[in-house]
């Protein structure tokens, strides 16, 4: 640390350049948030989360950074931790992380994560199982849902009216309209990915032991029918360039339906770059979906500050407003909790297309870790080449 | 205009006229996204036009500003530091005697050709551990890596062009080694010593990766936010971002082909 | 000014410094993970599970890249020759003008632009099809190899172009001018004359361009999404869905392999003609 601030200062004086860390000076604490996803990710903690909490603590000034789309968002907090771990640094420079599930199994596994949960008084406001456990592994008391999100096929009701309702309708749908459903494999993100785990659910008979386990290791010998009729699946679909990329085939009218995390659909509505005609559902049996973690990295430089941002983040009062009404996003924290701050409204908005049955019935987690991995490596030798 | 000029100038206009469809059309969607309020089919067209991205853009918790700052200083750092050390080596590499002389070039060439993440990760790890990681410097140090390339490929290419008669004839009139270089070879080889800087700036200015795993948190760079507001998606951001990055980019070719024009052509004169 | 040994070991030593300690050796680690299961032991596994499943996109990777080269010669050739023997001010200033803009785009930004321009209901079709040029139901989308072979043509041309074009300004204008007087084309001149004279240069270029193009991602994946696809889609994916830096490294070894081969073939050459000069 002596070392760092020496070549800071070196550095601020040699260069004749302020550096940014001299925009908080008069802050004691400047607490660093790392986000996996989004833009809006970042917006949500520069623009309302972070102000609402400096606003309750002058003392601490909320830096996001966010650290790209998708996994590999995640990918790199990690990345960045380990790297620290590595170099036997004393204090690490990410404060609070926002992970996505997949990520979460692994942190805790390399002890990189502080065990929180107990010690912040919102702790007992999430019951649900994600909350201790992420595709397998046991994360309990690492992590707290910041929310949760979903896959759902977005359609467009001028041009399928009546959208398949099942795997099977679609694959029906999608022989009769060639090059009108679009998906992005697995290489370009989440959606492609849960759009692959929802049709491994739909046509194997265990999709219950890939969720819950137990693991073994004879299970994928099982995937081979399912996968030849993946294939021919996608000789009428269009493999679309990306999460985004589904999205854009959708915003431009190329492709009438699509899997997408409803996150992110209703993000782009809100930014003008999806039709509001554009209506969500989830087909049977159901697709996957999952949260994202709040983690504290087990060396933060202001443990005490992050839980503290922690804990307000999953307060019933900030879910209400910031995830759930200005965001429309799935609440980490048990919905009863946020329900009760909000008009009948703004929750029904919440729940236009895709109703709290439909979630809980349809909204399956993400399979094991282990089977996740065989999956996509499945496909990658079955169906992709 | 009589009419055999007007035959003249209509393939010309034509083909001139294509390539600047080819060259503005992908353009064409920047400035439009940047100001597209609503765009969805079937519009070919935004159907809402107007600035509210730019007010996100530039609203006081975006830091714009200050993110564009820094970026600006870091890629001017590297031009400098890139460049002191890539024209001696340059030199070194088109006129000395080096052993193992292509295998040397081919080290400046692979940083530039392995897909870098995996390679940053290793740096952060060690930067973390002398301190530099969230530093100006760190960060100058890794765009300097990868202007290198440019900068030592492209100025030895220039070096080896200079004409030596010329440096021979100054020496013959009794000029020393280091007023032939700085009067002679220097002057003669600017150009492409110029080209290098512009594409050392580009790429530091266009930079993400490893500003994010040796600059983040303390140092946030503009080209970070557009990769965000790129990678998901989010047109009118990523569209805004990349032409606020345009004016220092032209700027810096502008200011420099200016100097180096009227420099060059002093330098013809004496 | 020749130099002794000693003082060409000064001068290169600071930028050799930076590239050994800030790549190679970082580098190292890299190719350790290459050559290592999960357990720490050597194995050559991780480039038997690259080549079963990613040997088609090795290939791809390697043909999408030296089609975008060869077309990206014959662009800064071409803008390049134009700018030099050009006749017509106007039109060689209006060239000068157009042709950089490209440069100043980050690839990312390029990828972004070209998705929405080469979609099918992208905006050139969109122009076209209000222009009456096409209809509706031929139009087609660009969104797959041919995108990206565009995008990097379009993106990295400006480049070779700019450093060419520089090279065949400095050029002795009186050969050029003698062969005019004798009645050359403008097309013998540019192609016996001109290029051969700045061949070094265009070659440099285009191996500058090689390498980048070798080493984007944002390109191939905003771009296409279909199968096959280029190495470095393949490297993200084995880190971010796998967590895998094994098999990753290896197909970035892969990549500086072929990388190495190809600025090697130059560098041979260019030792042999400075033997001979």
């Amino acid at each position: 640390m002596q070392r760092r601030t020496l070549l800071t200062g070196l550095l601020a004086a040699g260069l004749g350049y302020g550096l940014a860390a001299d925009a908080y000076a008069q802050a004691r604490v400047t607490l660093n948030v790392m986000t996996a996803g989004d833009q809006n990710m970042v917006d949500y903690i520069t623009d309302f989360l972070g102000p609402q909490f400096e606003k309750q603590n002058p003392n601490v000034k909320v830096r996001a950074v966010g650290t790209g789309p998708g996994e590999a968002g995640s990918q790199k907090i990690w990345e960045r931790l380990d790297a620290q771990k590595k170099a036997n640094v004393a204090s690490w420079d990410v404060d609070v992380g926002v992970v996505h599930q997949t990520m979460a199994g692994q942190m805790v596994r390399d002890g990189v994560l502080d065990k929180y949960r107990a010690n912040i008084q919102t702790g007992g406001l999430v019951t649900r199982d994600t909350a201790t456990n992420a595709l397998g592994a046991n994360v309990d008391g690492y992590v707290m849902p910041m929310f949760h999100s979903q896959t759902a096929i977005a359609f467009n009701p001028a041009m399928v009216p009546n959208p398949p309702k099942t795997f099977d309708e679609l694959a029906a749908w999608a022989k009769a309209n060639p090059k009108k459903f679009g998906h992005n494999g697995i290489k370009g993100g989440m959606s492609g990915q849960a759009f692959v785990v929802g049709w491994i659910y739909a046509n194997t008979p265990n999709a219950s032991q890939l969720m819950q386990g137990p693991y073994d290791a004879s299970v994928q010998n099982g995937w081979s029918p399912a996968l030849a009729k993946l294939k021919e699946f996608n000789q009428s679909a269009v493999i679309t360039p990306g999460n985004a990329g589904t999205l854009d085939m959708l915003n431009r009218g190329e492709i009438a339906m699509g899997p997408v995390w409803v996150d992110m659909f209703y993000t782009w509505q809100a930014e003008g770059r999806m039709s509001p005609n554009i209506r969500l559902e989830i087909m049977s049996p159901g697709m996957p979906g999952q949260p994202m973690y709040y983690i504290i990295p087990e060396k933060a430089a202001n443990r005490d500050a992050a839980r503290q941002f922690v804990a307000f983040a999953t307060s019933p009062a900030i879910q209400a407003e910031g995830i759930v009404k200005r965001f429309n996003w799935y609440p980490g924290i048990d919905a009863q909790h946020v329900q009760a701050h909000l008009d009948a409204k703004v929750w029904d908005k919440l729940f236009k297309d895709v109703t709290p049955q439909d979630l809980s019935s349809k909204g399956k987690p993400l399979p094991m870790a282990q089977y996740f991995k065989e999956i996509l490596e499945a496909y990658e030798r079955q169906v992709a080449n | 205009m009589t009419e055999a000029t007007a035959w003249r100038w209509l393939p010309r206009a034509i083909v001139l006229g294509l390539f600047a469809f080819v060259i503005f059309g992908p353009l064409a969607n920047l400035v439009l996204w940047s100001l597209a309020e609503a765009w969805y089919f079937p519009n070919k067209l935004p159907s809402q036009w107007g600035f509210r991205f730019w007010e996100v853009v530039f609203r006081p918790t975006g830091r714009a500003m200050e993110s564009l700052t820094v970026s600006i200083w870091i890629a001017l750092l590297t031009v400098v530091l890139c460049l002191a050390i890539s024209i001696p080596a340059g030199l070194a590499l088109a006129r000395g005697k080096l052993p193992w002389r292509a295998l040397v070039m081919l080290a400046f060439l692979l940083p530039q050709a392995f897909p870098s993440l995996p390679v940053y990760i290793n740096i952060a790890r060690i930067f973390y551990e002398f301190g530099l990681n969230g530093t100006v410097l760190g960060v100058v140090l890794v765009h300097t890596l990868h202007g290198l390339v440019f900068g030592v490929w492209i100025t030895t290419a220039a070096f080896a062009s200079v004409d030596r008669e010329l440096e021979q004839a100054a020496r013959n009139l009794g000029a020393s080694a280091l007023r032939t270089f700085f009067t002679v070879t220097l002057p003669l080889a600017a150009p492409g010593i110029v080209a290098s800087a512009i594409f050392v700036f580009l790429e530091s200015l266009d930079e993400f990766t490893g500003s994010y795993f040796v600059g983040a948190p303390e140092i946030q760079t503009l080209p970070l936010n557009m990769f965000l507001a790129s990678m998901g998606g989010n047109y009118q951001i990523s569209s805004i971002t990349a032409l606020i990055l345009l004016v220092p980019s032209i700027g810096f070719m502008l200011i420099v082909e200016r100097f180096l024009k009227a420099d060059v052509l002093a330098k013809v004169g004496t | 000014m020749s130099q002794s040994r000693a003082l060409s070991l000064a001068l290169i030593a600071p930028a050799l410094v930076v590239v050994l300690a800030l790549f190679v050796y970082p580098l190292s680690y890299s190719l350790v993970s290459a050559f290592t299961d999960r357990a720490g032991e050597f194995t050559l596994d991780n480039f038997a599970k690259g080549y079963e499943l990613y040997s088609r996109d090795v290939v791809f990777t390697v043909v999408i890249i030296a089609v975008s080269t060869l077309l990206i010669v014959a662009v800064a050739i071409a803008i390049g020759g134009y700018l030099t023997l050009g006749e017509n001010r106007w039109a060689v200033m209006a060239l000068a003008w157009l042709y950089r803009w490209p440069l100043f785009v980050p690839f990312i930004v390029a990828a972004q632009c070209m998705r929405t321009f080469l979609a099918k209901n992208g905006l050139m079709n969109n122009i076209f099809v209000s222009l009456g040029l096409l209809d509706v139901a031929s139009t087609q989308s660009f969104l797959d190899w041919r995108g990206i072979i565009v995008t990097f043509v379009w993106k990295q041309a400006p480049f070779v172009t700019l450093m060419v074009a520089g090279a065949m300004a400095s050029l002795d204008r009186s050969t050029i001018d003698a062969a005019r007087n004798l009645g050359a084309s403008r097309q013998r001149i540019l192609f016996e004359i001109v290029v051969p004279q700045v061949r070094p240069t265009l070659v440099v270029g285009l191996i500058l361009s090689f390498v980048t193009m070798m080493s984007v991602l944002s390109v191939p994946l905003m771009i296409s999404g279909g199968t096959p696809t280029m190495i470095t889609v393949d490297m993200a994916y084995r880190i971010n869905a796998h967590g895998d830096y094994g098999v990753a490294n290896a197909l970035g070894l892969l990549c500086y392999i072929l990388t190495g081969a190809a600025a090697w073939a130059y560098l041979r050459q260019s030792v042999r003609e400075r033997s001979g000069a």
